[in-house]
């Protein structure tokens, strides 16, 4: 049990596209923090502390960008503390600013951060940087190869086809055309995917998320500001994460504690966060999650490894539509990562986007009687993992 | 506190890969506290990509660092703001015990190169400042404020080398002459190259508990306990009042005081402050007003060792060790309250401040 309730109160994002030149990089950060306070009927000074989330600061090309920003977000004189961990970093920084207020330190915590991943005419080239410098960095691995390794493994043990993976982005596309911000959307065919340029097979173009920029920001509270601000909070039930090794090979085989293309570290991180928020069944009990799935072949080992199915089971599940939207569990109704992708805060919105269907606020998303919602944040060699659940009323 | 560890300094650790640094000192760490990798329940970690020569550097660091399937979370700010995390992670009741490591090993990676890469790119990256510049900035406007003679700041420096020299943790580096330290070449007037503590490669471990899970093991004997934490960050631009006031560094001390329940420094008997300068040194000295019967970074401070991302954390390492009475040569005598300072960001945009107390 937490010291002390956390709730979150207040949500901010900006749209996320390709580029955004009418802002700099702090500019943006300021959008996000005014939203989400706004969001939360907070001004500034009832901010106590600041988390900001920012994972490598290669794409956009300052350094401790967070120091720059400082003004911007209206933290200069408070506690700030940047987070990192790669792809997971939002997710990581969300259980950061959890940690604040849960531990009594602070009533209320910022969580804010922004990316432009397309400043770097090159992101996978910085993403082939984060190897090993004497074994790996020469092989052509990045992102994407080293997923499309885990795919190609995940296929042979499920016998998924790539059709099945389009589907996937034909669906997030699709939820996407409802979301203002998504920076990838619109109606397109299983056709269409299979039919897009070939990056590493099994991936096309359209299985691969974008390069975004923008920026998130949200509130976190404690249990009397909450009751004092927020009528519809979602309170934070359940926070589990798990780091794995980099290497992939130690995660292939009989012996190995967290099968790599199961992506099998969600297991023990989600089962944390349910034995805490008291999820026993959660295809009964959740109904909606915002996944980390910045790659059409992402969505399936994850929804397997947090018992939403059993192994193997998420392919036909998709296929029979009960991934859609209101169906048996809506998957990413904001169309997810693979339709934008600010890698500094993608598990921040992945959060935001969660909270905001259990608030009641997700629009032309919303979907009817949300109790819990969970959303997840994956990083580095698929090795940082972290998962959250929200729920409407706190357990 | 159950454990500490510190990796020896050097300005270059030439025969370790970085990954074997941290579990080197990870491993010390968790022997110190006779605690088993598998009881930990979470990690934290305080590292720089930037400063490490990687992009997202600790998938490579997390596992040497004994974050292997354990709940992990990385800070980027400073080690000693690491700590601040990996208390709070345990404060807030879902953890009890952690491991907190942090590193720096500067030799890999160009330091200056990587802070000016730190300027925003309109206006301060340009001018091509860095830390130096920036720390040259701080001296001016405290040399002014605090009445520091280069002829004060000269002797500050000679006094930190031979505490430093005392100090078997430390580089027990040769204390320069007053005449070398006066006549050593300017890198950003009026501060001079030798009243800089030189950068260090070097890494901090430390293991932490809950009071519950102290209680359920009856058998383990805590170091120290937490009694006062705070950090703080402050305006980005280098504007006169932020760099001749020390405000974020006065109230970062307040804060954490007040955590404490002390009134004021006087009821402290030793801080460890991270003087980057002779400047800086003397600065937050008089900022604090501490009187004769608090000691002064007996441990040397940064001119003892200064792997600069985690000094902070090797001062509170440092400050553990004293009100457990086990700081070896630098020990002062009957300390019972140690706090440990750490800065970040140019010119002490960023403080922290961790208080000990023995238990």
């Amino acid at each position: 049990m937490p010291k002390n309730r956390v709730a979150v109160i207040g949500v901010g994002e900006t749209p996320f596209r390709a580029h955004v030149t009418d802002k700099t990089y702090v500019e943006l950060s300021q959008d996000a923090a005014k939203a989400a306070l706004e969001d939360a009927g907070l001004t500034p000074d009832d901010i106590d502390a600041i988390v900001f989330s920012m994972a490598p600061t290669q794409f956009m090309g300052v350094n401790d960008v967070e120091k720059w920003a400082v003004d911007s977000i209206w933290a200069s004189g408070k506690p700030l503390m940047r987070v990192h961990t790669g792809g997971a970093t939002g997710g990581s920084a969300l259980h950061a600013g959890y940690a604040h207020v849960a531990s009594g330190m602070h009533r209320t915590v910022l969580i804010v951060g922004a990316d432009r991943v397309a400043e770097t005419p090159d992101a996978q080239h910085i993403l082939n940087l984060i190897w090993d410098p004497f074994y790996e960095q020469d092989f052509a691995l990045n992102t994407v190869t080293m997923t499309a390794l885990a795919t190609q493994r995940y296929m042979h043990k499920y016998g998924t086809t790539e059709e099945q993976f389009a589907r996937v982005v034909v669906r997030s596309r699709k939820n996407a055309l409802q979301n203002p911000n998504a920076h990838l959307k619109g109606n397109i065919t299983i056709d269409d995917v299979m039919k897009s340029p070939r990056m590493s097979w099994p991936y096309k173009l359209f299985d691969i998320c974008p390069r975004s920029s923008g920026a998130a920001a949200v509130v976190l509270a404690n249990e009397e500001v909450t009751k004092k601000h927020c009528s519809r909070p979602a309170f934070i039930n359940g926070i589990g994460g798990l780091t794995s090794t980099v290497f992939m090979g130690d995660r292939v085989g009989p012996y190995t504690d967290a099968e790599f293309c199961d992506e099998a570290e969600l297991t023990f991180a989600g089962a944390e966060a349910y034995a805490q928020a008291g999820i026993t069944n959660p295809i009964k009990q959740i109904q909606v999650v915002e996944l980390y799935d910045p790659f059409s072949s992402i969505q399936f080992p994850q929804l397997e490894s947090l018992g939403f199915c059993e192994r193997g089971r998420a392919q036909n599940l998709s296929d029979d539509g009960s991934f859609d939207m209101g169906a048996m569990l809506s998957v990413n109704p904001s169309g997810g990562t693979l339709c934008s992708n600010p890698i500094g805060v993608t598990g921040l919105v992945r959060v935001a986007d969660a909270a905001l269907q259990i608030m009641g606020k997700a629009g032309k998303n919303q979907l009817p009687g949300v109790q819990n919602a969970l959303s997840t944040a994956i990083g580095g060699s698929v090795q940082f993992v972290n998962c959250t659940v929200l729920g409407a009323d706190y357990v | 506190m159950l454990g500490v560890a510190m990796h020896p300094p050097s300005a270059w650790i030439a025969d370790k890969r970085l990954e074997e640094m941290v579990f080197d000192t990870a491993r010390a760490a968790l022997d110190n506290a006779s605690v088993d990798r598998k009881e930990l329940d979470h990690v934290t970690i305080a590292a720089s990509d930037e400063l490490d020569g990687r992009s997202i550097s600790s998938m490579l660091l997390s596992a040497p660092a004994g974050a292997y399937l354990k709940d992990e979370i990385k800070v980027t700010d400073s080690g000693l703001v690491g700590f601040c995390l990996e208390v709070m992670r345990i404060e807030s009741g879902r953890f009890h015990l952690g491991l907190v490591s942090s590193w720096n090993k500067s030799s890999k990676a160009p330091f200056e190169d990587v802070m000016r890469m730190r300027c925003e790119p309109f206006f301060t990256r340009d001018i091509g400042l860095n830390m130096s510049i920036a720390d040259g900035f701080f001296a001016q406007a405290v040399s002014r404020s605090y009445r520091i003679s280069p002829s004060d700041a000269n002797a500050a420096v000679h006094a930190s080398y031979q505490q430093a020299r005392q100090n078997e943790r430390g580089m027990r580096s040769e204390v320069p002459s007053l005449e070398a330290i006066a006549s050593s070449p300017y890198v950003s007037v009026p501060l001079r190259k030798l009243q800089q503590a030189p950068i260090t490669d070097g890494c901090v471990s430390m293991v932490a508990c809950s009071g519950e899970w102290l209680r359920k093991h009856p058998d383990r004997r805590a170091l120290a306990r937490v009694s006062g934490l705070s950090w703080r960050i402050d305006d980005y631009q280098l504007g006169e009042k932020r760099l001749s006031s020390l405000r974020g560094f006065q109230e970062t001390f307040r804060k954490a005081l007040s955590m404490s329940g002390l009134r004021d420094v006087s009821q402290l008997d030793v801080v460890e402050i991270d003087s980057q300068t002779s400047f800086h040194n003397l600065a937050c000295r008089r900022a604090l007003d501490l009187p004769s019967t608090v000691q002064v970074s007996p441990s040397g401070g940064p001119f003892a060792q200064n792997p600069y991302f985690c000094t902070g954390l090797v001062h509170a390492a440092e400050a553990v060790l004293q009100v457990s009475n086990r700081a070896g040569a630098v020990q002062v005598k009957g300390a019972a309250r140690a706090a440990a300072h750490g800065s970040h960001g140019f010119a002490q945009q960023g403080n922290a401040v961790a208080i000990f107390e023995g238990v």
